[in-house]
């Protein structure tokens, strides 16, 4: 008798493989024709199932494409990069890599960018809640000190840079959004995506800021990422920014060296 | 408010009816949510179950685990089952006499098992596994099924009933899934009933299903067929009172819809109650 291994291996085939349902025929009981229209129900809900996760991580893409072309393009995606969790919450990690090598999107070449600010919206909503932090400590730092000073981050924060304006599309695919539906293409912009509460939001900002925020996340000290900052925009102010950022909860704490 | 008054009825809560749900707080003894929804840090959902939690006992039915692959367990996610069950406390959890991966890859489905004895050794472990992990008795689904597999030697209830000896773990009897399969592959089931230990029966499901291509298909998108409801009854006459929940997932109708089909299970199940006692 095979072991439930082969078994598995042949139904699996039989899953993936539309065209030779026969590995799988032999494990199952019928002729090959009313088992090609069974493995077919599998198939169609993994189809589903496939468009339904990443329908769910990538609504703005859906919009912008369109339910069926998205369907299609969400199978594509299984194929290609399959799941590898029984959490779909996980799956479509890999989407944006997928749509930027997709030959059938490049008629809209921010496509990627905006699937890589859609997934790190799709994380921040499930990324645990802010708790609130001493935020007169940071105000008390020696100021030898201030340079190693390594902030902490609301868990879901991230920065998306683009040679779009991918904030912008983002804001007005919003079921809520208010005002005109205009976008300048021009416009490179930088996503700065975070939770407010339950909300998630996206905001547009600066390079200067967007290269001090991703490096802060990356890690780096206080002194590293003004560095990097000023490297992308001479008029980085890093007051006003640190103020914005801990009023908004995107920064809510901090360690120095002398904590390690 | 962690364990589920007798007879009990409740709904599978979708995230397009938590907002109804939370204000008008319908006459339900449990809601049922999927856990994988809720592997979360934090944020709305997460608060949404909280909600839900403080209003109602919570049955956490799984269908990620993929308790009967053959090469492999997935501890990750069972360590945030285990997360979720600390943090929920719910009355029931149960999950699925099913596979759904292979390798690295996972097909987010619930694939049957051919019903063996390797198949019923191999569940053995795994429910035991859990059960320790959690630190409870869960509950084990049989499935609608699309195919047969030549190898099974017994039923999926027979499976089901030794699963349970074995390991003390409960049943959860999906109605609608054991009438999809009579009618798939030929049997008649209420005979099947007679194979499952009342006492093992821990929850019953009632779902809807389309009719394609003189296949049935267990979409979870429809109102409870005749049969099911008749199948139903006769369930309730031999198990007894057990939770009972109407799911629903594609299609989602009025939360209404719903809760008249919690209704009719509860008015079935009270008669069939009767009928036993009169």
């Amino acid at each position: 008798m095979p072991d439930l291994l082969d078994i598995q291996r042949d139904l699996a085939l039989g899953l993936l493989d539309a065209e030779d349902g026969s590995r799988a025929a032999r494990r199952l009981v019928g002729d090959a024709g009313l088992l090609q229209r069974r493995l077919a129900i599998y198939r169609a809900n993994a189809a589903v199932t496939a468009a339904r996760a990443l329908g769910a991580a990538y609504p703005v893409v859906r919009q912008v494409v369109g339910d069926a072309f998205f369907d299609r393009l969400a199978q594509a995606c299984q194929r290609h990069v399959p799941s590898t969790s029984g959490d779909l919450f996980d799956y479509g990690a890999e989407f944006a890599g997928f749509v930027a090598e997709f030959p059938h999107t490049r008629s809209l070449p921010y496509l990627p960018d905006l699937a890589r600010l859609e997934w790190a919206v799709h994380r921040a909503h499930g990324a645990a809640d802010a708790r609130d932090w001493d935020r007169q400590g940071l105000a008390h730092v020696a100021p030898a000190q201030q340079t190693a000073i390594r902030l902490a981050w609301a868990a879901g924060t991230a920065v998306v840079a683009s040679a779009y304006p991918i904030a912008r599309i983002w804001q007005i695919h919003q079921s809520d959004f208010e005002g005109a539906f205009e976008v300048d293409w021009s416009v490179r912009e930088c996503a700065l995506i975070g939770r407010d509460g339950f909300r998630v939001r996206v905001s547009a900002i600066r390079a200067g800021d967007a290269a001090f925020i991703a490096s802060s996340l990356a890690g780096a000290a206080l002194g590293a990422c003004l560095e990097a900052a000023l490297a992308a925009d001479p008029d980085f102010d890093l007051g006003a920014v640190l103020g914005r950022l801990i009023a908004s909860n995107l920064v809510c704490g901090f360690t120095t060296d002398k904590d390690d | 408010m962690n364990t589920i008054a007798a007879p009990a009825v409740g709904i599978g809560l979708r995230q397009p009816h938590y907002r109804e749900v939370f204000e008008r707080r319908p006459q339900l003894d449990f809601l049922e949510v999927h856990s994988e929804n809720f592997f979360l840090d934090g944020g709305a959902a997460m608060h949404a179950l909280e909600r839900a939690r403080a209003a109602y006992p919570i049955s956490l039915h799984g269908v990620g685990l993929s308790l009967g692959s053959a090469d492999g367990f997935a501890q990750a996610h069972l360590d945030k089952l285990k997360r979720l069950v600390d943090r929920v406390e719910p009355a029931l959890v149960s999950e699925h006499l099913s596979w759904g991966s292979l390798g690295s890859r996972h097909f987010n489905d619930l694939l049957p098992l051919p019903h063996t004895r390797e198949v019923l050794a191999l569940l053995g472990e795994r429910v035991d596994r859990v059960q320790s992990a959690l630190k409870r008795p869960i509950l084990v689904e049989n499935v609608s099924s699309y195919v047969e597999f030549r190898d099974s030697a017994m039923t999926d209830t027979a499976l089901l009933d030794e699963l349970a000896r074995r390991t003390g773990c409960g049943i959860l009897f999906d109605v609608n899934n054991l009438y999809v399969n009579a009618v798939n592959f030929g049997f008649d089931p209420m005979a099947r009933l007679a194979e499952l230990s009342p006492a093992a029966v821990g929850e019953m499901h009632l779902a809807g299903h389309t009719v394609a291509d003189g296949c049935l298909i267990d979409t979870h998108g429809a109102r409870v067929c005749a049969e099911v409801w008749t199948l139903f009854a006769a369930a309730c006459r031999r198990f007894g009172r057990k939770p009972t929940l109407i799911e629903w997932d594609t299609d989602l109708p009025a939360l209404d819809v719903l809760l008249g089909e919690a209704a009719t299970a509860a008015a079935i199940a009270r008669r069939a109650h009767e009928d036993v006692h009169a």
